[in-house]
């Protein structure tokens, strides 16, 4: 039986969504995410409850006792994202190949960093493999792998043996990467990751730590009503200035710049303090939403209890969404129906996914 | 005919490819070669004061490459060998050290690409900024203002900040010639770079000349499959020489009260 619907799974669904729509530029309905009024998107919210979700694969009540079993059960996860992303990739790739072909625009080629791929095969194809090029708007699962290969096991080593050791740790990573700065190279094409893993790890471990009953996890559940009082100014703050462009000019501050910057790839400290504000802010709407809008609670929930079949397809609908808006020269109906549509195809994906796994559970 | 094939004609088109000169404080300036069928559909002779002053006091010239597939304006990019750009002008200023940052992301608009510009100018630190801005935003049916709005936007305040600034047009595509949209887009970026006095490389009218001459010689034109290397290292020559003419190029004196 599939889980009944929660917070967790609820907002996981919202951040499939909002991806969903904020991956096709320029369209109608982008202006309605949260991006526009707050310095974090969906990223942040989706990386956030992957860490959050780790907490039940690694502390919940059906986790393994035994370390090394809990290891095989991550490993495999790891793997199942993976594959994910190859596969996605490569449908990605084909796509735009025979949108080029259908609709004679090579220039389609080059969308999504894709044109490497088509120029430079042989390597690129290497790149692909090793997670080291990755097309455009196909960024956020290379991160979500090297998370759950690396930053997983330690986390659940450190959570099991070492727990008072494992948010300095990462805050440190955090520090670090910020300080000296330290990126991760892409290859054949030179450059570094959209998603910056030594940053970006931050936001899973602090996921995983306020999932837990106990250390950090306790104390905000504890003071989650002074957090919240603390929280909202900041939130309304941020989004005066998002609304309103008056962050201020990036050059003025001190070395180390990334400390003070609002920057994605490396999840800078303006992003993640507002994050997190935002989070302890709108938790608390969760119960009345489940209340006025049930129906709501459910649709998206059972997006996100399927979240990485929804976000596979979610990404490839994505960039049919950017085929069809240039096809048909982007408008209100355009849009409008696509959305429709892609939710719509976004649900039947969850439904399709449970009713397998019923259906494998006899 | 295959991509290694459109490569060697095209090193064969290079060999006589007519040579230009641009006049240096020191004398004249052997700008990097055009093959033939790039024709000369760029002659932006408009200075880059801050690069000059970098090349002047340090001899070094680093180059910002940002906006959708920006390796194909620096002539391609693979670990291991220095972008074409950089090749051509290092080979084209004795003496000069280039380092190009990449921070292009495919298919990004114009409005997200010039919030992370400001990051990455801020950590940066650039001389120039190669721009390579419009076709998403055509293509993602942007209306012309606010595009027009953000790019101006941007120039004014890369030049605010002692950054020169190199906008690369629209790419050339037989089936956009009658595409409303898409000639209003190349029509704004080319309003800005006159209205911001900012050199601007016509992507695609030099596509234009290519892909006419490859047809005239019985070659496909670089808007087909598999032929794009050819643009590509043409696109790197403009850049080059538009950088190397900016260098040297007169900075038009300001005028009073400005």
């Amino acid at each position: 039986m599939p889980r009944t619907p929660n917070a967790v799974d609820f907002w996981r669904g919202y951040a499939l969504v909002s991806i969903f729509i904020n991956h096709i530029p320029g369209i109608y309905y982008e202006r309605f995410t949260h991006r526009n009024l707050s310095f974090s998107d969906s990223a942040e919210l989706f990386v956030f409850l992957a860490g959050w979700s780790l907490g039940y694969l690694v502390g919940g009540s059906d986790a393994p006792k035994s370390t090394s079993r809990l290891m095989l059960r991550l490993g495999g996860r790891a793997f199942q994202i993976y594959a994910a992303q190859i596969l996605i990739s490569s449908i990605a790739i084909a796509s735009l190949a025979s949108a080029a072909f259908l609709l004679d625009n090579p220039l389609i080629l080059e969308w999504h960093n894709a044109a490497a791929v088509f120029l430079d095969p042989a390597l690129t194809h290497i790149g692909l493999v090793l997670l080291t090029h990755q097309l455009g708007y196909f960024d956020i699962l290379p991160l979500y792998v090297v998370l759950m290969v690396v930053a997983a096991p330690l986390i659940a080593l450190l959570y099991r043996f070492a727990r008072p050791l494992l948010l300095p740790l990462s805050l440190a990573i955090y520090l670090a990467a910020l300080i000296v700065p330290i990126t991760v190279p892409t290859w054949p094409v030179p450059g570094q990751w959209f998603f910056n893993p030594f940053a970006w790890q931050v936001l899973f471990v602090l996921g995983f730590t306020l999932s837990r009953p106990d250390g950090v996890g306790d104390f905000v559940q504890r003071h989650i009503e002074v957090i919240r009082l603390i929280a909202l100014p900041i939130t309304v703050l941020g989004a005066i200035v998002v609304a309103l462009s008056l962050f201020p000019d990036p050059t003025i501050f001190p070395e180390p710049k990334l400390l003070f910057l609002n920057g994605k790839t490396f999840l800078t400290p303006v992003r993640l303090l507002q994050f997190l504000a935002l989070v302890a802010v709108v938790s608390v709407t969760y119960p009345y939403i489940a209340r006025i809008v049930p129906w709501l609670v459910t649709f998206l929930s059972i997006l996100g209890r399927n979240s990485l079949n929804v976000f596979c397809v979610a990404s490839v609908l994505s960039l049919l969404g950017q085929i069809v808006r240039y096809l048909y020269s982007g408008s209100f109906g355009v849009d409008t129906g696509f959305v429709v549509v892609g939710i719509a195809l976004l649900w039947l994906t969850a439904w399709v996914s449970e009713w397998r796994q019923q259906l494998a559970g006899g | 005919m295959t991509a290694a094939g459109v490569a060697l004609l095209f090193s064969a088109a290079l060999s006589v490819a007519a040579r230009a000169q641009a006049t240096t404080g020191e004398g004249t300036m052997d700008l990097p070669p055009l093959a033939k069928e790039c024709g000369e559909a760029n002659a932006s002779t408009m200075a880059l004061p801050n690069s000059a002053r970098a090349l002047a006091t340090t001899k070094k010239l680093k180059i910002l490459a940002i906006g959708a597939s920006s390796a194909s304006i620096l002539g391609g990019m693979r670990e291991g060998n220095p972008p074409l750009l950089e090749q051509l002008l290092e080979r084209t200023i004795a003496g000069l050290d280039v380092e190009i940052i990449n921070r292009g992301v495919s298919g990004e608009l114009a409005g997200d690409a010039a919030k992370r510009l400001k990051v990455e100018v801020a950590l940066n630190q650039p001389d120039v900024v190669l721009w390579q801005v419009g076709t998403n935003d055509a293509f993602a049916q942007v209306p012309v203002e606010e595009f027009q709005e953000t790019v101006g936007e941007m120039v004014r305040w890369l030049k605010e900040h002692n950054t020169d600034v190199i906008l690369v047009g629209l790419h050339y595509m037989k089936n956009l010639v009658k595409d409303p949209h898409y000639q209003a887009m190349r029509a704004s970026l080319q309003h800005i770079a006159n209205t911001e006095n900012v050199p601007r490389i016509g992507r695609y009218e030099a596509m234009e000349v290519l892909a006419r001459t490859l047809r005239e010689n019985g070659r496909r034109d670089p808007g087909e499959f598999g032929s794009s290397e050819t643009a590509y290292d043409c696109m790197a020559r403009y850049v080059a020489r538009v950088i190397a003419v900016g260098l040297f190029a007169k900075a038009p004196k300001k005028p009073a009260g400005h």
